[in-house]
């Protein structure tokens, strides 16, 4: 398979943690423009993990996914008390502050005769576990589609669940949720949390495909994008930002002839989506008929 | 087909638990970018010497690509594969950016290591000339 061709495989494969992400949280009924602080804590403290404490690649990517999770409940505690556009703001807030940390965040040691470590805002640079270890970009990009077909296979167990029921009720209405005598508080933290950890594994992956991370990615711009992705796929199902992740990185990959005008093209691409299937191409009512059309023909 | 990809599978978690032998040595790069008739078209030269060695890197595969970190995944660059450029270490490749601005320059090498480096540089806008991601080419 051409190089060029698996590095999009991957990228679509690692940002779609991210969009899984956003869509968790979608589910419950919040908009957060902040996970790519969670996918950013996540690529730091994995390559942290490996890169300069020595560890191995699986204990490095669940110490990051870890940690990203841990970020995610000490942010739902003040946070998810408020709700709405409210909640929004503070997520938006949190990942600028969390993109700040990393542009002073220097923490380097001496490894081979070179410094390693993050440097601020020139990033973080020499994260080569797979280069150190030989494993080939194909190799990569089978390991990242088999943790999210991990994933994946666990969101759908957790839509199956009493526990996916409560999310999709505290989205449809919180306050009637409430009513039912639920702790809405506590399975927004509990979302958030989950939420966190899989934004942790994408940041993880990513840090270890690319080698470098810097402050500037984990920008405002990769928050929308995720968030999109739910919106543009369809929140009916895990699948739907999966496929939002697809168009829009395929879509950019697709028209790279008409260059700096992309991201323009693809803006206007998504205001007609959202203006013809406001909750996306998989909502919850097009699930519902494939669901059917799938158990006639069973 | 389907047993060859699970046994690599196989083999690549394997070598994310255990670890391998570290490579010998790594590459390291130095790069100037300058600007061609074209519009946002970039002429990239590429010294690539071994980092622990110094000495010059020949035969190497080097395939050159750009990502725009402020805009992660919107604005990149179709990697091309660069031409070896007469002198022992040098290699030549033609960029075409879709804007000014800051660029990570992704360098891919393979041959006699395997590497990526990663290069900022500053294309156009008006940002003097300095250290080497704050290069000024404006075209």
């Amino acid at each position: 398979m051409d190089d060029h061709l698996i590095g999009i495989l991957s990228n679509i494969g690692m940002i779609s943690f991210i969009a899984l992400s956003a869509y968790l949280l979608l589910i419950v009924g919040e908009i957060s423009f902040g996970q790519q602080a969670f996918f950013a804590i996540g690529a730091y403290a994995a390559g942290i993990a490996t890169a300069m404490w020595g560890w191995d690649f699986w204990p490095g990517l669940v110490w990051g996914a870890g940690i990203a999770a841990l970020a995610a409940v000490l942010v739902g505690i003040p946070t998810l008390r408020i709700r709405g556009l409210y909640f929004s703001i503070a997520t938006l807030a949190f990942a600028e502050m969390v993109r700040l940390v990393f542009e002073v965040f220097e923490y380097r040691v001496e490894i081979d005769g070179e410094m390693v470590g993050p440097d601020g805002s020139d990033g973080f640079r020499d994260i080569r576990y797979i280069f150190e270890n030989d494993i080939t970009a194909f190799e990569y990009m089978a390991m990242i589609y088999l943790l999210l077909a991990a994933v994946l296979a666990g969101f759908f167990l957790l839509e199956r669940s009493r526990l996916g029921s409560i999310f999709r009720m505290i989205g449809q209405d919180h306050i009637l949720a409430e009513m039912q005598g639920l702790n809405v508080t506590l399975y927004k933290i509990l979302a958030l949390c989950l939420a966190g950890f899989v934004a942790g594994i994408g940041g993880a992956l990513y840090a270890h495909l690319t080698t470098f991370v810097e402050p500037k990615i984990f920008n405002v711009m990769l928050g929308v994008h995720s968030l999109a992705y739910g919106l543009i796929g369809g929140l009916g199902t895990a699948f739907g930002p999966l496929i939002g992740v697809a168009i829009d990185i395929g879509f950019l990959e697709s028209v790279q002839f008409i260059s700096g005008y992309r991201m323009i093209a693809f803006g206007g691409l998504v205001a007609v989506l959202l203006i013809v299937r406001p909750r996306g191409l998989l909502d919850e009512a097009a699930v519902n008929r494939i669901r059917l059309l799938l158990r006639r023909h069973a | 087909m389907v047993r060859t990809a699970l046994a690599s599978l196989a083999a690549a978690s394997a070598a994310l638990w255990t670890g391998g032998a570290a490579a010998a040595d790594r590459a390291k790069a130095t790069v100037a970018c300058a600007p061609t008739a074209e519009r946002l078209v970039y002429d990239c030269r590429i010294v690539l010497t071994g980092r622990k060695s110094g000495a010059p890197l020949e035969g190497a595969k080097l395939v050159v690509g750009a990502d725009m970190p402020s805009m992660p995944l919107a604005h990149n660059v179709r990697p091309v594969t660069a031409t070896p450029g007469g002198t022992p270490g040098l290699y030549e490749a033609r960029i075409e950016l879709e804007m000014h601005g800051e660029w990570a320059l992704r360098l891919d090498v393979s041959g006699p290591l395997r590497d990526r480096l990663f290069h900022k540089m500053h294309f156009g806008g008006a940002k003097g000339a300095g250290t080497d991601h704050q290069h000024h080419m404006k075209k």
